[in-house]
């Protein structure tokens, strides 16, 4: 083991020396433009080539005033919530489901990857059709059923739940991957002395899949929190932000006010977006410094 | 005995629903690039099968897909080039290399890969505006690796922390230079996890939206999913049966890739966020 205080002085020039193309990078393209999106959301302009004037908070003051912000933030925290209760649930059951053994289990593993596989935009355009109300598909299947017709994108709360079917099909791909191989790290001895023990199925779903599991969950419950709040892409395709204004995602009321050369009160709808994000990812950050100090003291993985 | 019937129920119930969720919607898409219209929904007996969809996709020019695509094959093999150079740079430095701050620093840069696209385009809009280069490829290829880099960097920490460090020490005693160790001996080993990074990294900027759609406004540099999201006929309606065809003719390429190579792509993505 090294003594961390004697460093190789040419050690240490090699390290930095690598690292260096990556952080100016970062440095160059993300971390500058936070800062300058800060710097922009004081400024009032019309147009980023115009004149800007010094106006201090005032674009969070109005934001904050219109109550459009508040509207935007409780769709997309409710849309968040929603959606990740759900990928977990189902890519839980997917991935116990991918985790025994039968046949055609290679075969399942990779349909599930498809929907991953397919581009965001696609999806939008695919879902568009499908919840049309008059030719979508789901309508047609519903009336199949002897269910009314939906007016999927019509409605604030089927415009709510639509955003969110769509979502989740393109997420479960990546939440069940995830969540089986954390199900395949699982000493299958344990399992097998649990059964000798007696204990049922779901007891030794409860007592040693959950727990062992939890790790992983949190890892995925991350990721996914970061991704859902910045949600965009198929807000962007499915419904504008629409019926009214009622699916209006942060990230997509920042791009309509780009769209509309406001960048006052775009920049100050990013910094908001970033400070959410940055609190969530210091939290993560947190986590897995400490789980991995936990895997430290139980001797590696 | 009842456990064993009530798992078997489920497993079956499993094998028949997941399937259909999945599959239904890309064969809808698949059927409507065949059929034009959705209309046929209301009348089973009026569908018609035509290539109308596939012909207007490749020879309709004001519609130009083969320039959208052009144009995100330019910008996504770009990216998927560079971050894997320079992210295994720097993942050989913070898995191998002693030097104060190399803990704190794959934190940090995790952290950094969480914060919002929507966060950085306002200011990269207008600086690359002021530098004249927005609706260029580069407009997008620069902020696209250094979307990606954390993230190949995470996958490729992973995968180098893996082989025996006693490997290098062999070699620096005989007097080999880092990069030579980096190139020689790292890189052949940890190829599969370069390779998964790069097949990753370039299926996410080929599908990118936020930045394509607000960094470039004209044929020159708009990406696929640009094309995809703002299709139309003359009218500004949507014309179905060449938007699903162009659909289709996207998706099945990566769905190909992604089928073929699943084994690196699922390595990948699990390493790059659970492991790390």
């Amino acid at each position: 083991m090294l003594n961390l205080r004697k460093y190789n002085k040419r050690e240490v020039i090699t390290g930095y020396s690598f690292i260096f193309p990556l952080a100016v990078i970062l440095i160059l393209f993300i971390l500058i433009p936070v800062i300058m999106a800060f710097i922009n959301s004081l400024y009032q302009d019309v147009s980023f080539l115009g004149e800007k004037k010094f106006i201090g908070f005032r674009n969070y003051i109005q934001l904050l005033q219109s109550g459009k912000i508040f509207s935007s933030l409780r769709f997309t925290i409710f849309f968040s919530i929603v959606s990740i209760c759900f990928e977990i649930i189902i890519g839980m059951m997917i991935a116990l489901f991918l985790n025994e053994g039968f046949k055609l289990r290679a075969w399942y593993r990779a349909l599930i990857l498809l929907p991953w596989a397919i581009p965001s935009s696609v999806t939008g355009k695919l879902w568009l059709i499908l919840y049309d109300y008059q030719f979508g598909l789901w309508n047609f299947l519903l009336s199949g059923i002897g269910i009314d017709a939906i007016n999927w994108l019509g409605t604030p709360t089927s415009a709510f739940w639509a955003i969110i079917f769509a979502n989740i099909w393109k997420a479960i791909p990546f939440v069940v991957l995830l969540l089986l191989a954390g199900l395949q790290a699982i000493p299958v001895d344990l399992y097998y002395q649990a059964k000798i023990d007696g204990s049922s199925l779901l007891k030794r779903f409860t007592h040693i899949t959950l727990p062992l599991l939890l790790p992983v969950m949190l890892v995925v419950m991350l990721f996914r929190t970061i991704d859902s709040i910045r949600v965009f892409d198929l807000i962007y395709i499915l419904t504008k932000g629409g019926p009214g204004g009622s699916t209006d995602a942060l990230s997509y009321l920042g791009y309509s006010y780009f769209g509309q050369s406001n960048y006052g009160y775009g920049s100050a709808i990013s910094v908001i977006i970033f400070l959410i994000t940055f609190a969530i990812s210091v939290l993560y950050v947190y986590v897995v410094s400490r789980l991995n100090a936990g895997k430290k003291i139980r001797g590696g993985k | 005995m009842r456990e064993n019937t009530i798992k078997k129920i489920l497993m079956i119930l499993s094998m028949i629903i997941i399937p259909f969720v999945i599959l239904v919607p890309v064969l809808w898409m698949i059927i409507l690039s065949f059929t034009g219209e959705p209309y046929f929904l209301s009348d089973i007996s009026s569908i018609d099968l035509t290539l109308e969809g596939y012909k207007y996709v490749f020879f309709n020019e004001t519609l130009g897909y083969w320039g959208y695509l052009k144009n995100s094959l330019i910008v996504a093999t770009f990216i998927s080039i560079v971050v894997p150079i320079i992210s295994s740079f720097a993942g050989y430095s913070i898995s191998r290399l002693n030097f104060p701050g190399k803990k704190i620093l794959p934190l940090v840069i995790l952290a950094i890969s969480m914060f919002p696209p929507i966060s950085i385009v306002g200011s990269i809009f207008e600086a690359f505006a002021n530098l004249g280069i927005l609706n260029t490829h580069i407009a997008l290829i620069l902020p696209g690796i250094a979307w990606a880099l954390p993230f190949g960097l995470w996958v490729n920490i992973s995968y180098f922390s893996q082989i025996p460090i006693d490997l290098d020490k062999v070699a620096l005693v005989d007097g080999t230079s880092r990069i030579k160790i980096l190139f020689k001996i790292i890189l052949p080993l940890a190829a599969p996890g370069i390779f998964a990074t790069a097949l990753l990294v370039f299926i996410g900027s080929f599908n990118e939206l936020l930045f394509a759609i607000l960094l470039t406004s004209t044929r020159a540099a708009q990406t696929i999913p640009v094309g995809i999201s703002t299709f139309q006929g003359s009218y500004g309606e949507i014309i179905w049966g060449p938007l699903m065809a162009a659909s289709t003719l996207t998706t099945l390429p990566l769905i190909i890739v992604t089928l073929y190579f699943q084994k690196y792509i699922i390595g990948g993505l699990t390493r790059g966020s659970v492991k790390g």
